[in-house]
């Protein structure tokens, strides 16, 4: 017999309270997770984009790739051990447009490197969305440190920086602007392990996306909410069920008396739990879809089904556990304690 | 014929540094068909002696043979298989599930005591149980819309629905009036004999001894 069930048809409110209760955490929870990652989309997808591998900077810049210059002779040592390694450079800049309209962009050196564009001199390859502020192929983009014109040929998707826009510009015309001819970076894909290289310290993909601050401040942040919420959520299980026990230890008595293992009673409050976790997670993936598509054009939100699929493993897995540490207490309920005791 | 034997049993609690023993060696057989009454002056120990024949709680010392079997060197597990399939309870209150109905509490217990009966025979068992306890217009009610009476009258039916060797019932008639007492004592009575089940019963209701086969009387954990 499904007594579990029955329960909840009985005491609809009692249920319909918790539900709410968990399908708005849970929503926020999804929402807040949505803007984690989309900042963090926003943020740095053009590192986020790149395939595993390791990331190289001097040794003197601490951590900090723009302070970070690799010597030219030991880059092109490096080119020469490791061929599919790419050396670049990223500096926030700025280009104007035919209207002499500034427009804010992350500019990345071109490499012969597959994973990054490669761009010939005098041309320029932009973040999609720019396209949206009508910059169009073809059109001539200026910068007051360049003494030539960017030409616009080819507009990509999901290339954004420190939440600007990239632009790929070629070597040669990133060296005029910036003056220089050092590179702050070198990336080599596909190592388990970083290879040692004298005078440049050795990042993994998360470990420099660690290194920009502002990419590092947002997502502790928001991981800090994320978790509070998985937390309390947990914690609003153990309590609800806890009193739920202590209003019912005398029927468990009862129970247990006439014959019902404990295991039964314990399978009725996971069946509920697991129950009103999952409608509050239906409801909540299906408004945070929802969410997704009517979110302002320029609020950065990107809820992926991995995102979705782990919070609601995580919702099931602290409900279970609060749920089952509240029930703990089912394990001591004395049947003679609850004959003594009136009726339920 | 015997079918639950109680040998030497004794009961001692222990509280601190207070020890008190509240059974002092009781004997004491109980047949088939036969409503057996405990009755004595509170704390005489017949409830604790219930409840150790029920499997409730343990004796400090002693055996309890049921069906030829000694439960008293049964594990937990084996004692509440026993209480599930062999034994009735009805209690003071009708202690039902709040939010199960009349004919869910009684299919419940058919699930605990693992009956074999497909979900069609349960059915019908149920029906003529409720019936038998005149309960059966009231089967779709929950225990919130019954009168005391009705309740425990429920409980009987639940306590006898899968058929158990003993009826163990305490105090069975305490919360209810004199006339609804009347009518609970009587079913159990006719349920004794119909159903050639074993009932103990503890009551301090002199009224109701009048439907015991046998009265036993308890004074300071000895019967009398």
């Amino acid at each position: 017999m499904n007594m579990a069930w029955k329960e909840m048809k009985k005491s609809k409110a009692k249920f319909i309270i918790l539900g709410s209760i968990i399908f708005l955490v849970s929503f926020l929870t999804f929402i807040i997770s949505g803007l984690a990652n989309g900042l963090s989309q926003d943020n740095a997808a053009l590192i986020k984009d790149l395939p595993k591998g390791h990331f190289y900077m001097n040794t003197e810049a601490k951590k900090t790739y723009n302070l970070s210059k690799i010597d030219p002779n030991l880059q092109d040592q490096t080119m020469k051990e490791h061929k599919n390694a790419a050396a670049f450079s990223i500096q926030m800049g700025f280009v104007n447009d035919a209207e002499d309209k500034q427009h804010t962009v992350a500019f990345v050196t071109s490499t012969d490197s597959p994973l990054f564009e490669n761009v010939g001199p005098g041309e320029i390859v932009l973040d999609r969305s720019l396209e949206k502020d009508g910059i169009k192929i073809g059109d001539v983009l200026t910068n007051n440190q360049f003494s030539g014109e960017f030409k616009v040929v080819k507009f990509m998707d999901q290339k954004k920086y420190s939440h600007a826009p990239v632009a790929f510009i070629n070597m040669d015309n990133y060296k005029e602007i910036y003056r220089t001819n050092e590179m702050q970076l070198m990336f080599i894909p596909g190592q388990d392990k970083a290879a040692s290289i004298t005078g440049l310290d050795s990042f993994s993909n998360n470990e420099f996306l660690n290194t920009i601050s502002s990419y590092k401040a947002e997502n502790m942040s928001l991981n800090m909410i994320i978790w509070f919420l998985i937390a309390i959520s947990g914690m609003l299980f153990a309590i609800f069920f806890y009193m739920m026990n202590v209003q019912k230890i005398g029927l468990y008595g009862i129970l247990k008396a006439i014959g019902v293992k404990t295991g039964t009673l314990f399978r009725m409050m996971w069946t509920q739990m697991i129950l009103i976790t999952l409608i509050a997670l239906v409801i909540s993936v299906a408004l945070s879809q929802v969410f997704n598509m009517i979110a302002p054009e320029g609020m950065p939100f990107s809820l992926t089904l991995n995102a979705t699929i782990l919070l609601s493993v995580l919702f099931l897995v602290i409900g279970f556990v609060g749920a089952t540490l509240s029930g703990l207490q089912i394990r001591k309920v004395e049947p003679l304690q609850a004959i003594q005791q009136g009726d339920m | 014929m015997t079918t639950f034997t109680i040998q030497d049993v004794t009961k001692t609690f222990t509280n601190g540094e207070v020890t008190e023993q509240v059974l002092n060696g009781i004997n004491l057989s109980l047949h088939e068909g036969e409503l057996t009454a405990l009755v004595g002056a509170s704390g005489s120990g017949k409830s604790t002696l219930l409840t150790i024949a029920a499997g409730l709680q343990r004796a400090s010392d002693g055996k309890v043979q049921f069906d030829g079997n000694n439960m008293t060197a049964m594990t937990q597990e084996e004692i509440r298989k026993i209480r599930a399939s062999k034994f009735g309870f009805v209690f003071q209150s009708a202690h039902l599930v709040p939010f199960l109905t009349v004919e869910d509490q009684l299919m419940l217990m058919l699930d605990v005591a693992e009956s074999t009966m497909n979900k069609r025979e349960q059915k019908e068992e149920v029906a003529k149980v409720l019936k038998l306890v005149e309960m059966d217009h009231r089967k779709h009610a929950f225990p919130s819309s019954l009168s005391g009476g009705e309740k425990q009258r429920v409980a009987i039916a639940r306590a006898i629905i899968h058929k158990p060797k003993i009826l163990f019932a305490d105090e069975p008639t305490a919360s209810l009036d004199s006339k609804r007492s009347k009518d609970v004592m009587t079913l159990i009575r006719d349920l004794t004999k119909t159903l050639h089940i074993t009932t103990l019963m503890v009551t301090h209701d002199e009224e109701m001894l009048s439907y015991a086969d046998r009265i036993i009387t308890m004074k300071d954990g000895l019967i009398g």
